[in-house]
């Protein structure tokens, strides 16, 4: 008859005491439950709806940080010195981030359109829509003054290539599955580095010209205007050839359905993406900078800037006279997103940021936040309560069974040994208790879940706004985080009772006991057997 | 010369009563035999109870020392000492209402150190029939039993623990005179056949005629009648 079995023959021989100490716990369970059930809902649907987001963050200038320092300086020489060397985000941070094993893929992103070359060796995808009707009938017309003020007038060219390149290999859209190689490969870091002219076409594109990997192509950067002549730049210098090493496919087609299909220009059609490295479209227009470099420095000769050969666009000067404006890193895991950011924070340069683009997404989960926080807040006043009213029942018990505890301690029964009691006694109700409350409190929270959210909802100030949609193609778009709704959250709210909180529950349970079991043990360790006997007798 | 169970050197006992100390022991000093019956006799308020409960590891004494078979009960422990040396038998039975009484006996068992068959349930079932408790009054909880039966598995409880000193604080003192003369004849039983020593404290004749000591507590001392 060791404490144990005394404690499980207390609680069934004595039913009404039971009952009611397993009443007591029952409620207990089902407040907590749908307080742990609402909190863990609201938290699991931000971590759901956080996954469901790209996991990117943007490295970029930071002007609120260049803006409040330029306002700090008050010497105008200052000023103008720090606007010579305006701070740049650099190649090789982002590549220091490439080096974190959750970054993925880093996006650089230079966009260009370019032209059909000067032989016309490659055609565009045609949309055949009302631009291209209009750029057949009667072309563009560019005009300028000149010297003179006589206006002269020519026919320019319409781009039909948008080139879309990178500073490092791989490419958030190819990492998302917006476009897929469906033949060859993308470009790789030797091939950036060494600034070769390689590139991937559409399956499209590649269609119309019966192109295929290994081919060559011509394109041109740029078409031959008077104001390009003048410069000294011949179709030469225009016309360049590209390896196709990639042809790839996407999901984003331009179809009669699209909202800017009837005006889009050539260049705008996916099909017409070029991608390739950012180094090869430097060298690519590298002769038309060089003569444009050259042809101001003879018309400026006091520029100084332009009498600097350091200045002047070479494959020597690539790295200084090539900038990027921002990186996107692609992270492994949306869940890394915050802790990347805190990981860098403090090794940026003084007007660098790390943007973990989740404002929205911290606005958005707000009221979820403030369901959370209130549910916690339940939790932890029931169980605060409950542990006040069981350290009552139990401190009150004592006395009625003050006898017993003088019997167990004649008998030689420790003191401990009757706080284990006193503790089993209780642990087994509790788990009666609580284990009812697991069935009654799933069925409750979900409820009571569910309409405290949409209260919390209608009083926030997310309640009357609405949404915005366009079936828009945008191929400018280099803004890679994900656009999340408050239905994007509220679909992933779900109150259901995990086993995770089941254990939660019997650990709080747990919890409470023990702490309920402190005071009475107190008393107990306080009992004197004689003077109970003596009592009693 | 019998040999000494337990030695009372110098027992002294005090409290404070309405601001005045009132002694109740007084340099006791006693030895009691091995396997003999003892009735502690004295007037009401001499202190009987009190000494039971020293000399039971109840309580402690302001001053002096006890010792079980050689050993001070200080340095054996007073938990040890109760668990493993002696065992109380109370006016009020002090049974635990809950349990059965094969199971307050079974209790007794549990908590002891001392060597016990491995059969415990068997034992504690024909220790209560020794004492006219039958099995079916034993798989009974206590309060559906008499006050004759409740002290009978009282006494049965005593002995499961395998104790040599047997303390027993009017054991009579709810029953009626055959009921009594039934237990009295249990403690000679025991003192005889078991060699158990048994410490009664009472006020009853008929219990201390037929002890093999009859003691006298007054004045704070102990003198044999």
């Amino acid at each position: 008859m060791n404490f144990i079995n005394r404690a499980f023959k207390n609680v069934t021989r004595r039913p009404s005491k039971s009952v009611l100490l397993i009443l007591t716990f029952f409620l207990i369970g089902n407040l907590v439950i749908i307080g742990l059930g609402v909190s863990n809902a609201a938290e699991s649907a931000k971590i759901l709806t956080r996954k469901k987001m790209r996991a990117v963050v943007t490295y970029a200038i930071d002007f609120n940080k260049v803006n409040r320092y330029v306002e700090s300086l008050t010497d105008e020489d200052e000023i103008n010195k720090f606007y010579e060397n305006y701070p740049r985000v650099k190649v090789e941070d982002v590549s220091q981030f490439l080096s974190d094993p959750r970054v993925r893929i880093a996006n650089s992103i230079s966009s260009n359109m370019w032209y059909i070359d000067s032989e016309k060796t490659l055609d565009f995808v045609h949309l055949n829509n009302t631009r291209e009707q209009n750029m057949e009938d009667s072309g563009g017309q560019s005009c300028w003054y000149d010297e003179s003020g006589g206006m002269n007038c020519e026919t320019y060219q319409e781009p039909v290539f948008f080139v879309k390149s990178n500073m490092y290999p791989g490419m958030i859209e190819f990492e998302d599955g917006g476009y897929q190689v469906v033949s060859g490969r993308f470009y790789n870091q030797k091939e950036i580095d060494d600034a070769e002219m390689v590139c991937l076409v559409s399956q499209n594109l590649a269609a119309a010209n019966g192109l295929s990997v290994g081919d060559h192509i011509r394109l041109g950067t740029n078409y031959l205007s008077s104001y390009l002549q003048r410069m000294g730049v011949v179709t030469e210098d225009l016309d360049v050839e590209f390896e196709v090493i990639g042809i790839y496919s996407h999901n984003n087609p331009l179809t009669p359905d699209s909202s800017n299909w009837e005006y889009a220009s050539p260049f705008e059609n996916p099909d017409n993406m070029i991608f390739m490295p950012t180094t090869s479209v430097f060298m690519a227009q590298l002769p038309v900078q060089q003569k444009t470099f050259d042809y101001i420095a003879q018309q400026n000769p006091e520029e100084e800037y332009y009498s600097d050969p350091d200045n002047r666009p070479s494959i020597e000067n690539m790295e200084k006279t090539m900038y990027i404006e921002n990186a996107t890193l692609l992270l492994d895991d949306p869940l890394n997103v915050e802790q990347f950011v805190k990981d860098h924070e403090s090794s940026l340069s003084q007007f660098t940021s790390l943007d973990a683009n989740n404002e929205e997404f911290k606005r958005l989960s707000k009221p979820l936040d403030t369901l959370s926080m209130y549910a916690n807040f339940i939790v932890w006043l029931v169980v605060i309560n409950a542990i006040v009213i069981i350290t009552l029942v139990t401190a009150l018990t004592l006395k009625t069974r003050e006898y017993e505890i003088g019997v167990l301690l004649s008998v030689g029964a420790s003191k401990l040994k009757v706080i284990g009691q006193f503790f089993i006694e209780l642990a087994l109700v509790a788990v009666i208790g609580f284990t009812l409350s697991v069935v009654s409190g799933s069925l409750i929270a979900k409820r009571i879940g569910n309409s405290v959210l949409e209260a919390q909802i209608a009083t926030s100030d997310l309640a009357n706004e609405e949404e915005f949609g366009f079936d828009y193609i945008d191929i400018w778009n280099t803004d890679y985080s994900t656009e999340i709704s408050l239905d994007d959250l509220i679909s992933e709210y779900e109150v259901s009772i995990s086993p995770l909180i089941i254990a939660e529950i019997y650990v709080l349970g747990l919890g409470i006991v023990l702490i309920s079991v402190i005071i009475p043990s107190f008393m107990i360790m306080r009992y004197n057997p004689k003077k109970i006997l003596m009592n009693q007798n | 010369m019998a040999e000494t169970v337990l030695k009372l050197e110098n027992i002294n006992y005090s409290y404070i009563d309405g601001g005045y100390e009132r002694q109740i022991l007084k340099d006791l000093s006693y030895e009691f035999e091995k396997g003999k019956f003892y009735t502690i006799l004295g007037p009401s308020g001499s202190g009987k109870t009190t000494l039971l409960s020293i000399i039971a590891g109840l309580d402690t004494a302001k001053s002096g020392e006890i010792f079980f078979e050689g050993k001070n009960i200080k340095e054996i422990g007073l938990y040890k000492y109760r668990r493993n040396a002696i065992s109380i038998v109370f006016q009020q039975y002090n049974l635990i209402s809950y349990l059965t009484a094969l199971e307050n006996v079974m209790l007794a068992m549990s908590e002891t150190d001392n060597k016990l068959p491995k059969d415990r349930k068997n034992v504690a079932y024909n220790l209560l029939e020794r004492f006219g408790i039958v099995r079916s009054k034993a798989d009974r909880m206590v309060n559906q039993l008499s006050g004759g039966e409740q002290q009978r598995v009282a006494i049965a409880r005593s002995l499961a623990s395998n104790v040599d000193l047997i303390f027993a604080d009017e054991p009579t003192g709810n029953l009626d005179t055959a009921t009594e003369r039934e237990i009295i004849a249990i403690f000679k039983e025991l003192s005889q056949e078991f060699g158990k020593t048994i410490i009664v404290v009472t006020h009853s004749n008929t219990v201390s005629e037929m002890s093999d000591h009859r003691v006298l507590l007054r004045d704070g001392k102990l003198n044999e009648l």
